[in-house]
């Protein structure tokens, strides 16, 4: 069990500022949520230490739920998403939904809140449509 | 009982009856044309009549995204119904606070024992339609069905959200036009299409700190 560092205020001290505006948004609605409650081992040494772990961002203990937010830098993505098939694969019952950083700057977007957005990659074409800020680096529709 | 549609093909390119300073000329592409739009509602409301053959639905919406939905389908509706309104604060404007959602105009029937539709312009997360349903079961209606036109499963956080009647699933994309807004203009379009992307960069407000958030 994963404890984090908490602010002044009783909240945690979250590593990035979307964390801290994504538990806003669920503490709008009244969601319940715990941040980085716990750490799942993914892969051991040979005497038996965790050497690799994911550790989701948030909690959902309503919805049984657990959420991870990342980014558009691809190294870090399938890196993430490489972790994310072997969560899943060891542990089969615990649910995790990831919303990577165009899904989450789209979530922002709704709420009128975003960077101003750089033009878009050349490796997004194929996403027809998309706003040129969903080929920045991170940040919240 | 859902009823549910795939997407059509997206029409290419910006609305044909653009004009420059025409809202519609800042749509890059229309996802959801306004025959398609009219024929979906169309299948939408033969269904609810079907299934609510008999019974005097209430059709409950949020505003303001809904109401053109909400006007249309119960046009299309061959049932006695009546329609009802609620307000609730959004969280982009309540941001600046750190405070949580609270309903700003409540219904001004009764709906205990009442049939009851939420209609829905979007769902997305599923947290503002999630908060609806708790508020409105708490007031015991005889059943409470959700109708929504747009559905974008891809970021649900409340996966056992149950929607009885959808009218399109839709990507992950900032859709504007018929009742959904872009800081509230763009609702009147009669199509759903996309904003273009110089229309979000000039108009997104710039959060420094989160923009600075490159590894989360």
């Amino acid at each position: 069990m994963k404890s984090p560092t908490h602010a002044g205020d009783g909240r945690p001290r979250f590593a990035h500022a979307s964390e801290a505006e994504f538990a806003r948004i669920l503490d709008f609605y009244g969601v319940r949520w715990e941040y980085e409650p716990r750490s799942f081992p993914l892969r051991w040494d040979a005497r038996g230490r965790a050497v690799e772990s994911f550790n989701p961002d948030f909690y959902l203990p309503d919805l049984n739920l657990y959420i991870e937010l990342t980014t558009l830098k691809q190294s870090l993505v399938t890196k993430k998403n490489r972790k994310l098939r072997r969560l899943r694969e060891l542990y089969p019952d615990i649910h995790v939904k990831i919303f990577y950083g165009r899904d989450y700057r789209q979530l922002l977007l709704k709420y009128g809140i975003g960077p101003a957005p750089a033009a878009p990659r050349t490796g997004d074409s194929g996403r027809r449509g998309a706003p040129a800020s969903a080929a920045r680096p991170l940040v919240p529709r | 009982m859902s009823e549910s549609f795939a997407a059509p093909r997206p029409s290419r390119g910006a609305p044909p009856f653009s004009t420059p300073g025409d809202p519609a000329s800042d749509i890059q592409e229309i996802l959801f044309s306004q025959e398609q739009i009219t024929r979906r509602v169309g299948e939408l409301g033969a269904a609810i009549t079907r299934d609510y053959a008999g019974r005097a639905p209430l059709f409950v919406s949020v505003l303001k995204g809904a109401v053109f939905f909400l006007t249309d389908l119960t046009r299309a509706l061959r049932l006695p119904v009546e329609i009802d309104f609620m307000a609730i604060t959004s969280y982009g404007r309540a941001r600046a606070q750190s405070g949580v959602v609270r309903l700003i105009k409540d219904l001004d029937v009764e709906i205990t024992g009442r049939n009851v539709v939420l209609v829905e312009d979007i769902i997305d997360t599923g947290l503002t339609a999630g908060y609806l349903l708790r508020l409105l079961q708490a007031r015991s209606p005889a059943s409470l069905r959700i109708c929504t036109l747009l559905d974008r499963p891809y970021r649900r956080i409340l996966e056992t959200l149950d929607i009885a009647y959808r009218g399109f699933e839709v990507p992950d994309r900032f859709l504007v036009g018929y009742g959904l807004d872009y800081r509230e203009r763009y609702r009147h379009l009669p199509f759903i299409g996309m904003l273009k992307n110089e229309v979000l960069a000039a108009e997104a407000q710039p959060d420094a700190a989160l923009a600075a958030d490159a590894d989360a």
